[in-house]
């Protein structure tokens, strides 16, 4: 029973990273209804980008946290630009084939640049901690988790604050609904989708960065991740972030509570396979709008 | 005669909104039965009911015996309804003729029969020498004219035509009207036509069903229906009532 | 329609030549059986590899196990990869663009922990193929088994046939009421079943007879490799070569993935033998050049992935029939 609870207490806090790392594509997929293939990457990118200032500058994750995210917002709004805008109008098939470019250009850049070996960031506050844990009544919560879970729930409810009750978020949602209606208010759709682009893909790299403290750093790094993003995508609801939240949490402990008692290749098969369940069975997601 | 096509109190909702309300209609077969009412009235719904493409929430569709309420769209295609679109709808990177050997193929396995048959359709719907050209390159007349000739290769007993004539100049509604004339002539379908312009439906229709804000107000012989004060009411407005 | 028939190479002793024009060939069978999938019935399959390592396993098990030939256990290998890629396939049909082909990875990532553990298959220690020593360069043909300097000689041979067959059956496809069906439910799908063709079953055929064709090309990697590994069978470049080379070619044409086949593999083949900057560095710079590629083709034409010009300028010049004219 005890394995139990820490599994799913440990499931909770990589749900809460996993939030993160799904709640960009929730927001670009609401609003376009495009879906990125590379998204797993760019939080690869933030992996290493935090693997890489680390060694390079000697800097902690949690603050190089805050340029990388900067400069992959820059990222996601160039990708947007250059990239997507183009594809928007076209084919489904073009679009998922474009992204898929970008995945293999993004992954195998990296594999060029820095071999596919694994590496580690050794030293930081997170690192540090390791070891340290909070006794919750028989159930051992790392403290190291515990604080990049927090870190990323903060930030998932800013970036929920910032949906709901800004007028940006508020442009935001309204371009998601009627294109056009909103053009007519005065709202550019060409910049929101921009932005959007840019918050997801600063939002994963983030995630990447924390992630970086717990996980290895290399460049196949991603794919999983992108398909875990969109099995909670799919089983939250396209386009709705607290049901982003929560699917994230409830995949967390499918994970966590199927590594328990499964060979650990297998902790992924449960989430996917959950994927195409809701796919046949409950298309619009559990809390979804469509 | 038992009708071809019987809808029993069709009622469809979408959340709060009831897009059909306790809606029933007959059809016979060989007949052309024109389906009118203001925008919303609920027409192309009820055709998604019939057709399969949604299903209704209370109520029953009998095609010619058979219950067709739950069925999928190819289900009901191959029971033999065949539609048309109010946006039209082609296989655009298909040429005309591969696009009409895919109705046909409906009835014949090989293609061989099937391009027989597409052929001939192409030429009694006016579209012989366009065979080699890529659908989506047409005009809308000309698409237009695919459509029904694609849902022709089905070999339907009942043909839904919604709103066939809409964004046609007056020239090529009247060629319009004239070729669902002879479709019904030679062909010997029933046709169910949802129009929006009277002086279409009224002298092409046996019978005209009117729908309005979900419900079925009246329906019988145009000369009827058209004088009728409800329906003047409903596409004019209290306003225009008494001025028959 | 001129068919054109491939000059083989007979250098003896430049076998490195024979093992290019083997990959060429693997592949564009394979692209010519993703196209199916893809370039037809317009679904875009992330993961046709699960049934490539299908088709090898069935073939070595059969071979290992119960001591089958190899062209038996080929037809083995395609029949189990139909019936398991039906299995699958039926239940996600009613998933559409994007979120099919996510549906498809995420098949892929499930069989890689599979195919790791399953003590049945070995597991990643992987399955060996028991060659017997001797026998002739015809017996060869017969068997799969070339010991010897023979080898890539033979398997060249081979994978023209496959491939040969491959083409052939893809043509009858083609024209077939499949053919139409298929591209029918790619152009506009609701309007397809509006005239009785049934898209999910449509769907589930086209990804079988793609299945079919991966598990053949899968049984000749196998015999060839002589061994069969989880993460060489299901490696992602079995994923992307033939959808790359169906791409390049020209989606939906039929010889589109020879075309590109003929173009990436001795391209990525070049790479590899003259970066030498360490084998995982060469490897990774042809993928990204054809993420490149992909990109700049996904970016300039957005709406035309089926008709890329110059795949209909090569199809003149080899002397097909060029594509359907255009009238206003």
């Amino acid at each position: 029973m005890t394995l139990l609870l820490q599994a799913v207490a440990d499931g909770l806090q990589m749900g809460l990273l996993y939030a993160l790392v799904a709640v960009g594509l929730t927001i670009i997929w609401g609003l376009m209804e495009m879906i990125n293939f590379a998204h797993g990457e760019f939080m690869m990118l933030g992996m290493f980008g935090a693997w890489g200032l680390s060694v390079a500058m000697g800097w902690d994750p949690l603050v190089s946290m805050v340029p990388l995210a900067v400069v992959m917002y820059g990222a996601g709004v160039l990708v947007y630009r250059l990239l997507m805008r183009r594809v928007q109008r076209g084919e489904v098939f073009t679009q998922i084939f474009a992204t898929v470019g970008l995945f293999f250009f993004l992954q195998n850049g990296v594999v060029a640049l820095f071999t596919s070996d694994y590496r580690f960031v050794n030293k930081s506050l997170l690192t540090g901690l390791s070891g340290v844990n909070i006794a919750l009544g028989g159930v051992r919560v790392g403290v190291p988790l515990l604080v990049g879970g927090l870190i990323a729930l903060a930030l998932f409810l800013i970036l929920y604050l910032l949906i709901d009750r800004t007028d940006f978020g508020l442009a935001l949602q309204a371009t998601a609904e009627d294109r056009d209606a909103a053009m007519l208010v005065g709202i550019r759709p060409q910049r929101m989708y921009a932005v959007a682009w840019g918050l997801g893909t600063a939002l994963v790299a983030v995630a990447g960065v924390i992630l970086a403290n717990f996980f290895a750093v290399y460049p196949q790094a991603g794919l999983s991740f992108t398909v875990l993003a969109y099995a909670i995508v799919a089983l939250g609801g396209f386009g709705s972030i607290l049901g982003t939240l929560l699917a994230a949490l409830l995949v967390g402990v499918v994970q966590s509570v199927t590594a328990a008692y499964l060979p650990p290749a297998f902790k992924d098969a449960f989430v996917f396979a959950s994927y195409i369940l809701i796919g046949l069975f409950r298309p619009q997601g559990l809390f979804g709008r469509f | 005669m038992a009708p071809l096509l019987q809808v029993e109190s069709c009622t469809k909702r979408f959340g709060g909104l009831v897009a059909n309300r306790d809606v029933s209609l007959a059809i016979e077969p060989r007949e052309i039965v024109g389906l009118i009412g203001p925008n919303g009235a609920g027409k192309t719904t009820l055709f998604n009911c019939i057709t399969g493409a949604l299903h209704p929430d209370e109520g029953r569709i009998v095609l010619n015996g058979t219950e067709i309420s739950r069925a999928r769209p190819e289900r009901v295609c191959r029971l033999g309804i065949a539609r048309t679109w109010q946006v039209v709808r082609s296989f655009g990177r298909m040429t005309v003729l591969e696009n009409v050997i895919c109705g046909a193929l409906r009835r014949t396995s090989r293609v061989g029969p099937a391009r027989a048959r597409a052929l001939e359709l192409l030429a009694f719907t006016g579209l012989a020498g366009k065979e080699d050209v890529e659908a989506a390159s047409l005009t809308l007349a000309d698409k237009k004219r695919l459509e029904i000739t694609r849902a022709l290769a089905t070999g339907p007993s009942l043909l839904l035509l919604d709103e066939a004539m809409s964004g046609l100049t007056p020239l090529e509604t009247a060629a319009a009207v004239e070729l669902v004339r002879r479709i019904h002539g030679e062909l010997g379908l029933a046709i169910c036509v949802v129009e929006h312009v009277m002086e279409v439906v009224m002298p092409l229709s046996h019978r005209v069903v009117v729908l309005d804000h979900g419900e079925k107000l009246t329906e019988g012989p145009p000369a009827d229906v058209s004088r009728d004060e409800r329906v003047i009411t409903a596409y004019l407005g209290e306003r225009y009532r008494g001025r028959a | 329609m001129a068919l054109l028939y491939p000059i083989p190479f007979e250098r003896s002793g430049y076998i490195y030549y024979e093992t290019v024009g083997f990959l060429v060939l693997l592949n564009a069978m394979l692209g010519i059986g993703w196209n199916i999938i893809g370039g037809w019935a317009g679904q875009f399959d992330f993961g046709p590899s699960i049934f490539f390592a299908i088709g090898a396993y069935t073939a070595a098990l059969l071979s290992i196990h119960l001591g089958w030939n190899a062209w038996l256990g080929l037809l083995g290998a395609v029949a189990v990869s139909v019936v398991i890629c039906a299995a699958l396939t039926y239940p996600v049909t009613r998933l559409r663009g994007h979120y099919f082909a996510i549906a498809t990875v995420a098949m892929w990532m499930i069989a890689q922990p599979i195919g790791a553990t399953w003590p049945f298959i070995n597991g990643s220690q992987g399955l060996f193929i028991p060659v017997a020593p001797g026998g002739s360069f015809a017996h060869g043909l017969l068997t799969m088994e070339f010991p010897g300097r023979g080898k890539g000689l033979g398997f060249y041979y081979l994978a023209l046939l496959l491939f040969v067959l491959t083409l052939v059956g893809a043509r009858a496809v083609e024209r077939s009421k499949w053919g139409f069906y298929f591209r029918a439910v790619r152009d506009d799908q609701d309007g397809a079943e509006g005239i009785g063709i049934d898209s999910r079953l449509y769907k589930v055929i086209a990804r079988c007879l793609m299945a079919a064709v991966f598990a053949a090309g899968g049984t000749l990697y196998g015999f060839w490799a002589l061994a069969v590994f989880p993460d060489q069978v299901l490696e992602v470049n079995w994923n992307i070569l033939p959808m790359m080379a169906a791409v390049v070619g020209g989606l939906g044409r039929l010889w589109g993935p020879v075309l590109g086949a003929v173009i990436l593999i001795p391209i990525s083949q070049l790479m590899t033998a003259t970066l030498g900057a360490g084998p995982l560095a060469g490897r990774g710079i042809d993928l990204i050049i054809y993420g490149a590629v992909i990109m700049l083709i996904a970016g300039g034409r957005p709406n035309g992935l089926l008709s890329l010009p110059w795949a209909r300028w090569a199809a003149r010049v080899l002397g097909r029939a060029p594509a359907r004219p255009q009238q206003g």
